[in-house]
């Protein structure tokens, strides 16, 4: 499902809302604050989740646990 | 006219004239301030506050508010019997409701009304206030008397019961005390009716303030060798004494004594020890009528000091009606005709001369009240608005909204923006609460917080204006901010699959614990990749319940603020050469925004580079040993075109290539300015200009800075200007001294680091503290809940649901919400403002009544 072509295709994605929001950003005496806030916005969440998964992509270490319920396991 | 004021630069300003007909100089002041968007220019700076024109007005206006002021005062507590009875008949000054212009523009006579009607009251109420005050010292003294005639009644009722019984123990007793044995002689001849003045015997009765009835009694014991009867007893009721206000306990005393230079002795010590003398009447039938006469007056008192309070509450009442609204006219009042003293009155012409600073958005607006104002008063001479041509520095204007007033604030509470440099307000709006977020990421955390914005915001009618409690009222203010900061506290809560520290399953984990056929409780297991297929969105929620959970996000959350410092540092270099091509300063471009970014790109970029390779590369499938990233940062530095585990081909020349333009580029950030300085300063004194004081003030240095004055013939003290040519001059100094500095490249280099990149490491720091506290909140108070069933489980989970919903409030949405504010804040100032931010702007101050209003 998710691999290493996510960061491309979220890439544009966001680029597209970027452009999006850029546009149809409410006219009037606050358009500067929302263009700025928009693609501002835009590029954070996208470093955030992009880094987020480039992390997980190739993991050096896996999860390991100790403290499983019988249940669980069965 | 002119571009619309944005967020991104102060707005555009334009010093103006304007010329106004002398009659309604007041008017157009008045209007102005109303409108609040020009900031009048001193134009009489050189005349002290006396030798103004409107100095006789704004003295009386002082007068008037000190006379409200002091029936404000009345109201609320100076004379403490008012307060009280104010407050039993509820009486209290009515606030005026904002921004409602009720007294908009008050006229000349209105004000002149005012000021007469305060006078009248001022002098009513205080003849009302005195008046009040002798009844009711009478009335004091009436009562007191009415305790001494029933106090001195009992004492004669008393005696002249003992008298024959007095007699015949007389006779026995020979050291009895003097004064029995005395009325014992006495009374041997006279019937019982007999009154004591036969005997000789004088008396004397008071009233004195308890705390002195023993020292009173010593006294006279002392000086008589006790050759007095004295008979005392406490009044029940406390009286209160009119003119302190304070209650008084008061004991009343009748006193015996022989003979009448005994009786005045007696007199003059209680007169001098303050006690209150009233006279009584022996006789038994006058002392009755006395009695009566005293209680009538009492009773007549009583309905006159009811009268006179009513009255008084009456007037009272009046002024707290309208209390308020005058203080707002008369502090507007005040205001214009302050900004009145700044104006130059022009003798030929009969105009009002003014100058001033004001948004050219705004000039329309200012033009329209000038117009309308005119036409109201039916002039025929029009105001005149003039727009001049300066040198001077304007002021630093930013049009904010309710939305963006708080971010700016941060920015201003740095420093004042230079006049047009780009303002880092406007990326403040998101990169605060995102920064923030990220040391605050938690989905339950960030929506607690977004909904007490979210309450704040919808209750904004019945909260605007009303002062609560300060903290309360802080959180107000920001309310938009903790908006923005809740939101994306939900976005990086969602990214740390973080709900109260547990995690959301919104997707199939990327992880599997393949089960080996002989499980045992308490086996290790480690989970398994299933192959080509990566957790889509935030952290895999199995990394929650692994034991070496710490060891994944210790690693994620340290290279992620390395990567956002990163990020918001380049974002901000990038506002040098914004700066440096707006203000025409090439320099700025060369030798500083260049080097700047050349260094950081070439150490931070390439550090950020090499992490996201790293992560990009399937090393298990290579199979080679993952380098370690911050072992090739410090071996680059130590032993460049070394390389001791391999990244990629070639690492050793690009390392070294990096670390040579690092290296090129610290003696040029820190040279290139200052030596291009110096020799266009020498260019300059090639040319012809010298120095203008003997304090190094090079005003010609700035091309901005010829000598300063506009053509009507004023000069002003304050350029700004002058300011930039003295700085620059300084710094040309400086450089003469110390160019021979050798720059410890070792040392600027760790200093670097420190300063920037290690600055962001807090973004990590709090978020995996942040995570742990809230996982330490959940298993010490509510996993205990519900570790237990039946009716204890149903108990414990509702004691526990409290304490941990409580501490979550308090502890990790309060407390470390404000300390990740704070390192946020600290973010944007330091490491991020400190890049590109001038300062040095001087802040706008309209001349506005709502400014001035709120002053208060």
């Amino acid at each position: 499902m998710a691999n290493g072509w996510s960061i491309i295709i979220g890439l544009v994605i966001c680029l597209i809302v970027a452009v999006a929001g850029y546009v149809l950003a409410p006219k009037g005496e606050n358009l500067t604050v929302w263009r700025s806030s928009i693609l501002l916005t835009v590029a954070c969440t996208y470093i955030m989740w992009a880094l987020t998964l480039l992390a997980q992509l190739n993991p050096l270490v896996q999860p390991n646990a100790s403290d499983f319920r019988k249940q669980y396991i069965e | 006219m002119g571009v619309p004021d944005t967020l991104f630069r102060s707005s555009d300003m334009s010093l103006v004239q304007l010329y106004v007909a002398t009659e309604i100089g007041r008017e157009v002041v008045s209007a102005l301030g109303e409108l609040g968007s020009i900031q009048f220019r001193d134009l009489n700076s050189d005349t002290n506050a006396f030798q103004r024109a409107f100095t006789k007005e704004i003295r009386r206006l002082d007068n008037v508010e000190r006379q409200l002021l002091t029936s404000m005062a009345n109201e609320f507590g100076i004379s403490g019997f008012f307060a009280t009875q104010m407050e039993k008949a509820g009486v209290t000054v009515r606030p005026i409701p904002r921004n409602e212009n009720v007294t908009a523009a008050p006229s000349a006579h209105e004000i002149d009304d005012l000021a007469d009607r305060c006078d009248q009251l001022e002098k009513r109420v205080s003849e009302l206030n005195e008046s009040y005050e002798t009844l009711q010292k009478r009335w004091v003294e009436l009562i007191e008397w009415r305790a001494v005639l029933r106090e001195a009644g009992s004492v004669f009722e008393h005696a002249y019961g003992q008298v024959e019984e007095i007699r015949q123990t007389g006779e026995d007793d020979d050291t009895a005390p003097l004064l029995e044995n005395d009325m014992e002689q006495n009374t041997h001849q006279a019937g019982e009716q007999q009154s004591f003045s036969v005997m000789n015997i004088g008396f004397i009765a008071g009233v004195i303030s308890r705390d002195r009835i023993n020292a009173f009694e010593r006294i006279l014991w002392r000086t008589l060798r006790g050759n007095l009867y004295m008979k005392q007893s406490e009044m029940p009721d406390k009286l209160v004494d009119p003119q302190s206000g304070e209650e008084m306990a008061k004991n009343v005393f009748v006193i015996f004594a022989h003979g009448r230079e005994i009786v005045s002795k007696i007199r003059k010590i209680s007169e001098s020890l303050g006690a209150d003398l009233y006279q009584v009447d022996e006789d038994t039938n006058n002392r009755r009528d006395q009695i009566h006469e005293v209680n009538q007056r009492i009773e007549d008192l009583n309905s006159v000091l009811q009268n006179t309070k009513s009255t008084l509450m009456a007037e009272l009442r009046m002024i707290a009606a309208q209390l308020a609204s005058w203080m707002v006219v008369v502090k507007k009042e005040k205001a214009v005709y302050e900004a009145l003293n700044k104006f130059n009155y022009d003798q030929a012409r009969k105009v009002l001369v003014a100058e001033g600073w004001c948004p050219k958005s705004g000039l329309a607006l200012v033009q329209n009240t000038l117009r309308e104002v005119s036409d109201r008063a039916g002039l025929q001479i029009p105001s005149i608005i003039n727009e001049l041509q300066t040198n001077k520095t304007p002021p630093t204007h930013f049009k904010t909204n309710k939305f963006t007033i708080a971010f700016q604030n941060i920015i201003n509470a740095y420093g004042t923006a230079k006049y047009r440099e780009v303002n880092p307000g406007l990326q403040t709006v998101i990169t605060f609460p995102f920064l923030f977020a990220v040391m605050f990421g938690d989905l339950g955390h960030g929506f607690l917080l977004l909904l007490a914005a979210i309450l704040m915001i919808l209750n904004e009618k019945h909260l605007d204006g009303r002062k609560i409690q300060e903290i309360f009222d802080m959180a107000y203010y920001g309310r938009y901010m903790m908006l923005m900061m809740g939101a994306f506290s939900l976005f990086t809560g969602l990214i740390y699959n973080d709900l109260f520290s547990k995690p959301l399953t919104l997707f199939p984990s990327m992880w599997e614990y393949s089960v080996p056929a002989d499980w045992k409780p308490a086996t290790k297991l480690v989970a398994e990749r299933i192959p080509g297929y990566t957790y889509p969105f935030g952290i895999d929620w199995k990394w929650h319940s692994a034991e070496n959970n710490l060891l994944f996000t210790n690693s994620y959350k340290m290279k992620l603020s390395i990567i956002m410092g990163w990020a918001h540092m380049t974002y901000s270099l990038c506002n040098v050469y914004i700066n440096a091509k707006f203000f025409r300063k090439p320099i700025d471009i060369w030798g500083n925004f260049l080097p700047s970014m050349l260094f950081m790109q070439s150490i931070f970029g390439y550090l950020v580079i090499t992490i996201i390779y790293k992560w990009c590369v399937d090393w298990a499938a290579r199979g080679a040993q993952p380098p370690s990233i911050l072992n090739m940062l410090i071996y680059m530095f130590l032993r460049p075109g070394e390389i001791q585990e391999r990244l990629y081909a070639g690492q050793e020349y690009v390392q070294s290539f990096l670390l040579l333009i690092a290296a090129v580029c610290v003696p040029w950030l820190l040279l290139s300015k200052p030596l291009y300085l110096r020799w266009e300063n020498k260019q300059h004194r090639a040319l012809g200009y010298r120095g203008l004081s003997e304090h190094g003030r090079v005003s010609a240095l700035d091309d901005e800075g010829r000598p300063s004055g506009d053509g009507n013939g004023h000069t002003f003290g304050r350029d700004s200007a002058d300011y930039d040519g003295e700085a620059v001059a300084l710094v040309a100094e400086d450089i003469d001294r110390g160019e021979e500095e050798e720059f410890d490249f070792g040392e600027i280099m760790i200093h670097q680091i420190i300063h920037t990149i290690a600055s962001y490491l807090r973004l990590w720091a709090l978020s995996l503290a942040h995570a742990q506290l809230s996982q330490v909140m959940w298993t010490m108070t509510l996993a205990n809940g519900f570790a237990k069933s039946g009716a204890v489980g149903i108990i414990m989970v509702v004691v526990t649901f409290y304490m941990w919903f409580n501490l979550t409030i308090g502890v990790l949405v309060i407390m470390e919400g404000t300390g990740a504010m704070l390192h946020s804040l600290r973010l944007a100032w330091v490491e991020s403002m400190s890049k590109y931010f001038m300062g040095e702007g001087i802040p706008f101050e309209p001349f506005s009544f709502e400014l001035v209003l709120e002053e208060e």
